[in-house]
């Protein structure tokens, strides 16, 4: 176990110099030889990642469930990379999930208010303040000024409902979400 | 010239070197947990370096699987000036479309957690390329390596589980002889509605290349004093509005207002000096009415 946290860590500390040179071609000259002082030019990457799936749990034949975006099961998605950079943000969202087999369909929906943005990364959907960014708005329409916070982190607070009819058949739906995201000033 | 607005000096001592960069890499992905990480964000190629590359990682605990494709999307802006960016897979019909003649190997991986993949990118151009820029979009898009199907606590009971599928959408450019960067103002429209000065930013690009660049923005009071800031990354490929909005509820009998506009191709700190063409500045103030 030891063993792979380290092999992770070196891993990491390797694609971390491969990022850097990559991202930097024009690293900055050396400034003083006798000490062996470097310079380094740190350019961010971009990072979209689900930290948290929109989960509904056991639901009941004929009984709608509700996730609200500042339910601790909302989904979360964190947007890492440049400070105060603009984003464009798209989700495509299902109007349904299924059984595995595709024998029976349940019916899914997000409303107008069931996404929030939070510019200040916070990992917790329960506790964002609405200053921090876009509380309850449309995940079909997000805001053109969505951006990434000053801290290099937003994330995305995602709630929905389910309709589960009255003969619903038992068993595990799954759906799938996609969020796309790119930077509108590069 | 590199200055020094476009970079960001990090003196380090010998052997601390990798300790620095780490330190700066996991303060802007402190929260990571899952998903693939990018860089750089904009690949650039031209007509003497048919390649280009970027780097994906998985720093999660879980294998991802990873697809490359090309797509086209500009920042394009409705008439409200929102800039936003939609991505065309098929019928692009922009002559400065990269997409149909630059592929990506590899097009799709497993990653296992922490592993790093370097995918490429090869530009076969038509033979008569004019001069100028050429673009499209590298769309990397990861999801769970393995499919986890949710389970019902007991037999009878619906269960539901939505999977997050991720997609980043980084630019490419390729570049084909000389590049020029020309930024046009086609007008500025200003306007107070109760506690808000909203101002529209009409622009167009008139180069054969893209025009990149800071555009700042500053709203003063009838005593020019300056009550508000904003700043953008900006990138204008075609026509682009872009809204600027200054709350002034603080501020609501301080007026009449004037607005100040400044655009100009330094300060960018995401894309290195050597890649960067250098446009015009541009300089525009007016009364809100």
């Amino acid at each position: 176990m030891r063993l792979n946290v380290m092999n992770r860590s070196v891993k990491v500390i390797l694609f971390v110099a491969l990022a850097a040179v990559l991202a930097v071609p024009s690293v900055v000259n050396s400034q003083d030889v006798a000490t062996g002082s470097a310079t380094a030019t740190v350019l961010t990457a971009l990072a979209v990642t689900s930290t948290a799936a929109l989960v509904f749990g056991n639901v009941y034949q004929g009984v709608t469930a509700t996730i609200a975006n500042n339910n601790a099961a909302a989904g979360i998605y964190a947007i890492t990379g440049q400070g105060s950079a603009v984003l464009s943000i798209f989700m495509a969202l299902p109007e349904f999930v299924a059984l595995a087999d595709g024998s029976d369909k349940m019916t899914i929906a997000f409303s107008t208010t069931d996404a929030s943005v939070d510019t200040l990364g916070g990992a917790d959907p329960t506790t964002m303040a609405g200053a921090s960014g876009f509380q309850n708005i449309d995940p079909h329409n997000f805001p053109a000024a969505a951006n990434i916070g000053s801290g290099g982190t937003t994330n995305i607070y995602l709630g929905g409902k389910i309709y589960p009819t009255i003969d619903q058949t038992a068993g595990a739906y799954t759906g799938d979400i996609v969020l796309t995201v790119a930077y509108t000033g590069s | 010239m590199i200055t020094k607005w476009q970079i960001c000096r990090i003196p380090i001592k010998g052997q601390h070197l990798f300790t620095g960069l780490l330190i700066a890499f996991f303060l802007l992905i402190g929260h990571v947990k899952a998903g693939v990480l990018v860089a750089p964000t904009v690949v650039f190629m031209d007509e003497h370096k048919r390649t280009g590359r970027i780097t994906v990682q998985n720093p999660s605990d879980e294998p991802r699987e990873v697809t490359i494709r090309m797509s086209f999307g500009l920042p394009t802006s409705d008439s409200l000036g929102n800039v936003f960016v939609n991505l065309q897979d098929s019928g692009i019909t922009d002559i400065k479309a990269a997409t149909s003649w630059v592929k990506p190997f590899p097009r799709k991986m497993l990653l296992q957690p922490g592993a790093t993949q370097v995918v490429r990118f090869v530009a076969r151009p038509p033979k008569d390329l004019v001069d100028g820029e050429y673009w499209a979009r590298v769309v990397v898009t990861s999801q769970e390596g393995k499919t986890s199907l949710p389970s019902a606590s007991a037999e009878g009971q619906i269960s539901t589980v939505l999977n997050m599928i991720m997609q980043t959408a980084i630019m490419l450019k390729y570049r084909q002889g000389d590049q020029v960067a020309h930024l046009k103002l086609n007008g500025v429209e200003a306007s107070q509605e109760d506690t808000l000065v909203n101002v529209i930013v009409d622009l167009s690009s008139t180069g054969n290349a893209s025009y990149v660049g800071m555009m700042h923005c500053r709203l003063y009071n009838a005593d020019k004093q300056e009550i508000g800031y904003r700043r953008f990354d900006l990138a204008v490929y075609h026509d682009l509005k872009r809204r600027v909005t200054f709350p002034i509820a603080s501020y609501t009998n301080s007026g009449p207002y004037s607005f100040e506009l400044f655009i100009t191709p330094d300060g960018r700190k995401d894309i290195a000096a050597e890649y960067l063409i250098r446009g015009n500045d541009i300089e525009y103030s007016v009364t809100v009415p």
